[in-house]
């Protein structure tokens, strides 16, 4: 779908341009802890903050310290470069400590750079356990959200109003996992890119359009004849990646689908959908914060081991690439548990530290994963593919 | 890991080599001179602290103790809590379960050890920590992943919300080793009734783990002993803080390394009582007769250190200060932030104070204690939030009368170098020279001793403050 790639390559993509214009603003965000159907009840557009066509690192530099891993960094460069000026209000999360320490970054570089500080600027503290007052810290958290959304754009976000925004979610929700079943089939009807894109989109775009336009793809996929097997079946997870560029690069001329994948733009955020029933409010704090599903929720490795062990089973995957961005190292270590596990039960892994925005490493992550494809086919028996003809062609 | 490494168990090796030290001054000046030969790489650290008379061999002994604790817990039936600097080990000693802290036991490594902690760094590398994670847990942490130290029960985590890495390596241990896992996990905010009400919260079920752990419930006067104890300790350092406010401070540079040593292992216990008093008493009787804590007997330069000291090999850092005629005014470990040091004055709601009238009482003054722990205290929020570590280093370079603010750290802590540079310039625009240390405190090889003593030196010298 070309709205998804759009939406996936451009950070000012169309359909964020077209309700700019509208005059309704634009609330971006840091993390996939932020239920993000709170700014869609009060008709605000909530745009996940990504940090796609960096040129530069001078001003990420400036403020961050070296040892920082480079997505925050990214967005501050972007930031200060003036590419989020359309945005009307940012809330930071500390998903991580490079990304809670965008906060002061951010406000500080906007000390510098004149106008790049939004109106709204929030800090949402999203606790780091999900259980008792954990919970209800979350849950707390929400409503003062929730007032001063209120109070700052002068709006009125009821009940009802969050009501219909988890309905509205939702219906993408179940689209999103009804193409993810799809996706893990054995005769392949999209790429594992083709998923992303879609994913990805949903963090982007106005969710009506984004439901339109899934049950519009679904509609072609059902009709779609299968595109055949897959050579390779891997599922992709790890740190933080919007980059379409590294499922291409896992994906073209190799014979490899990513049929799964547990990342924080990808499914992993997108899939269940949140109660409908009940306060709204307790039902988005148990959605975001009671899955558990990153390992910043400490000490839920095993809950996490057991949700990419059903999804490899469900899609029959036969390798499994962990990516981590550098300074990571909430899912470095992770990715490393991962690996012992998954490896004692005869599942192939490959463990890779890159770093974030353009791909300058390619021909380093190209390497190991053609090395590691190699060693997926010598398991399974398959004869090597022609390298030499393939290059020749 | 090399198979030299293995052949010796950390706790154990640290253990008996410092419970030789100490009994090492117990000779003659000739005996002592003798063993200085044959521990080259240990001599420094040991002359360091030996120098400094009762207090360091106090030390020496009390640190001994804590490797022992930990070597003979399964003989004396008590269990092992791994955890870390942040978390008061007042809790343990109530419940007679025995800590051990990963920094400590790095730190120790790193000062005292000729390779330093290089080789159980990189075996936490090795069996999946990213070498990107802080050095002060992954030393110690790498020996019990190695196997190489007495068995760890469970792990008690003490800073989720305030450092990633920190947590993470905890997370890290529990799963690789199979082990209960408790977080205790902090909001952004300090000092208002919601955190206060969270922290008290999360306290409750620390003791419902620890118990559950243990098999058997705390026992409240045990802890309000301990509580007691606790409440003497923060007298005594609150005189050791005033006399580091003194131009001359009658304190060595080394005596706030062993203020918060202490704290780390044994607070709430007489045997740490009784190393504050030494220090108490050395620090008065040169105040009395005018008297500064330097060895040079010239204070030319105080600094703050905003975060943390320096450890690698041989003590170099505090070896620096003394030649360099430096006063530190202590470090955000030094301090304990109980209500009645002249410092919490600025720093409203940032403090905690004592209450043993009963069991809430207790819970809440443990559960608030142990929030304004180094680390937890002053960096869970955004840096420039009231309270938090601007106006913290603000109002301690003041009271402390600090020519400089120095920072140091590891390449592990991304919750300090996240927002370190503007930080710093924010201190700067105050009128403070700030110098930012791109080194690893417990690893030299990610900038040497040397290298780190040339930029100290130029900092310094550029800045017109040497």
């Amino acid at each position: 779908m070309k709205i998804f790639q759009e939406a996936a390559a451009h950070i000012q993509c169309q359909s964020v341009m077209d309700w700019k214009a509208t005059g309704k603003p634009i609330v971006g965000y840091t993390c996939s802890y932020l239920p993000a159907e709170i700014l869609y009840a009060a008709d605000i557009l909530p745009l996940r903050l990504r940090a796609i066509e960096t040129d530069g690192m001078d001003i990420g530099d400036a403020y961050f310290g070296p040892f920082i891993c480079s997505f925050p960094k990214c967005l501050l460069q972007l930031v200060g470069s003036g590419h989020f000026k359309f945005i009307d209000g940012a809330v930071i999360t500390p998903g991580c400590d490079g990304i809670r320490r965008l906060d002061e970054c951010w406000r500080k570089a906007g000390e510098d750079y004149e106008g790049i500080v939004p109106g709204f600027f929030y800090y949402f503290d999203a606790p780091h356990k999900a259980e008792g007052h954990g919970m209800d810290w979350f849950v707390e958290e929400i409503e003062t959200l929730v007032a001063e959304v209120e109070d700052h754009f002068q709006v009125e976000i009821s009940n009802e109003k969050l009501h219909a925004a988890i309905v509205e979610y939702n219906k993408a929700r179940r689209m999103l996992d009804t193409v993810e079943s799809m996706r893990a089939d054995k005769e392949m009807v999209l790429s594992g890119a083709d998923m992303f894109a879609a994913t990805i989109a949903g963090t982007a775009l106005p969710r009506d359009v984004f439901s339109e336009q899934m049950a519009r793809w679904m509609a072609i996929l059902k009709q779609k004849p299968p595109l055949g097997s897959p050579r390779h079946r891997i599922m992709l997870l790890g740190s933080i990646s919007d980059d379409l560029e590294l499922f291409q690069l896992i994906e073209s001329d190799t014979g490899a689908v990513v049929v799964a994948d547990n990342l924080c733009f990808g499914v992993r955020a997108g899939g269940e959908p949140v109660e409908e029933a009940g306060d709204p409010v307790e039902a988005l704090a148990r959605h975001y914060l009671g899955g558990s599903t990153c390992p910043r929720l400490y000490g839920k490795y095993k809950h996490r081991l057991a949700l990419v062990k059903e999804k490899i089973a469900k899609a029959l995957v036969d390798g499994v690439i962990m990516q981590n961005i550098r300074f990571c190292d909430l899912h470095g270590a992770e990715n490393a548990l991962f690996e012992r596990d998954l490896e004692a039960l005869g599942i192939p892994c490959l463990r890779l530290e890159r770093e974030y925005g353009p791909m300058t490493d390619r021909g380093r992550l190209k390497l190991r994963i053609s090395a590691f494809l190699e060693r997926l086919d010598r398991q399974s028996g398959k004869p090597r593919p022609d390298f030499r003809s393939r290059a020749a062609n | 890991m090399r198979s030299a490494i293995k052949a010796y168990n950390y706790d154990w090796m640290m253990g008996s080599l410092l419970e030789a030290a100490a009994k090492l001054p117990a000779g003659t000046a000739k005996e002592t001179a003798l063993a200085f030969n044959h521990i080259p790489y240990f001599k420094a650290p040991l002359e360091a602290l030996i120098e400094t008379g009762p207090p360091g061999i106090h030390f020496l002994n009390l640190l001994s103790k804590y490797y022992k604790n930990i070597v003979n817990a399964r003989n004396d039936g008590k269990k092992i809590a791994a955890t870390t600097f942040c978390s008061s080990p007042v809790i343990f000693y109530a419940m007679d379960i025995v800590p051990l802290t990963f920094e400590v036991l790095t730190a120790i490594g790193a000062m005292v050890w000729k390779r330093g902690m290089f080789d159980y760094m990189d075996y936490g590398c090795e069996v999946g920590m990213p070498e990107t994670s802080c050095s002060s847990q992954r030393g110690a942490l790498g020996a019990y992943l190695a196997g190489l130290g007495a068995s760890i029960d469970f792990v008690v985590c003490d800073t989720p919300g305030v450092c990633d890495t920190n947590a993470n390596a905890f997370v890290f241990a529990a799963e690789y080793l199979d082990k209960p896992f408790f977080q205790l996990n902090y909001p952004s905010t300090l000092g208002d009734d919601r955190s206060q009400a969270y922290h008290v919260k999360d306290y409750q079920a620390l003791i419902a783990f620890l118990e559950n752990q243990i098999g058997k419930t705390l026992d409240y006067n045990k802890l309000e002993a301990h509580l007691q104890e606790v409440e003497v300790q923060d007298a005594i350092t609150a005189d050791l803080e005033d006399m580091l406010m003194l131009v001359p401070t009658p304190i060595p540079p080394i005596y706030t390394l062993m203020i918060y040593s202490g704290r780390f292992c044994f607070a709430g216990h007489p045997e740490y009582t009784r190393l504050l008093e030494l220090l108490r008493e050395t620090a008065q009787k040169r105040m009395a007769e005018g008297i500064p804590g330097l060895k040079a007997g010239v204070e030319n330069l105080r600094v703050l250190m905003c975060y943390i000291d320096h450890y690698t090999v041989d003590m170099n850092f505090y070896n620096y200060l003394e030649m360099r005629g430096i006063a530190t005014t202590g470090s955000i470990l030094t301090r304990n932030f109980r209500d009645d040091n002249k410092y919490c004055g600025p720093l409203e709601g940032s403090c905690y104070g004592m209450d043993t009238s009963s069991p809430e009482a207790m819970l809440d003054t443990m559960a608030q204690m142990n929030a304004r722990l180094p680390m937890v205290r002053s960096i869970r929020g955004p840096y420039d939030q009231h309270g938090m570590w601007l106006e913290e280093c603000l109002a301690l370079a003041r009271l402390y009368q600090a020519d400089c603010i120095i920072y140091n750290g590891t390449p592990g802590c991304r919750n300090t170098w996240g927002m370190v540079k503007p930080f710093a310039r924010d201190i700067e625009k105050q009128g403070i020279p700030v110098h930012i240390m791109n080194d690893d405190a417990f690893d030299d090889r990610v900038e040497s001793w040397e290298a780190t003593r040339e930029r100290l030196d130029e900092f310094f010298t550029v800045r017109g403050l040497l």
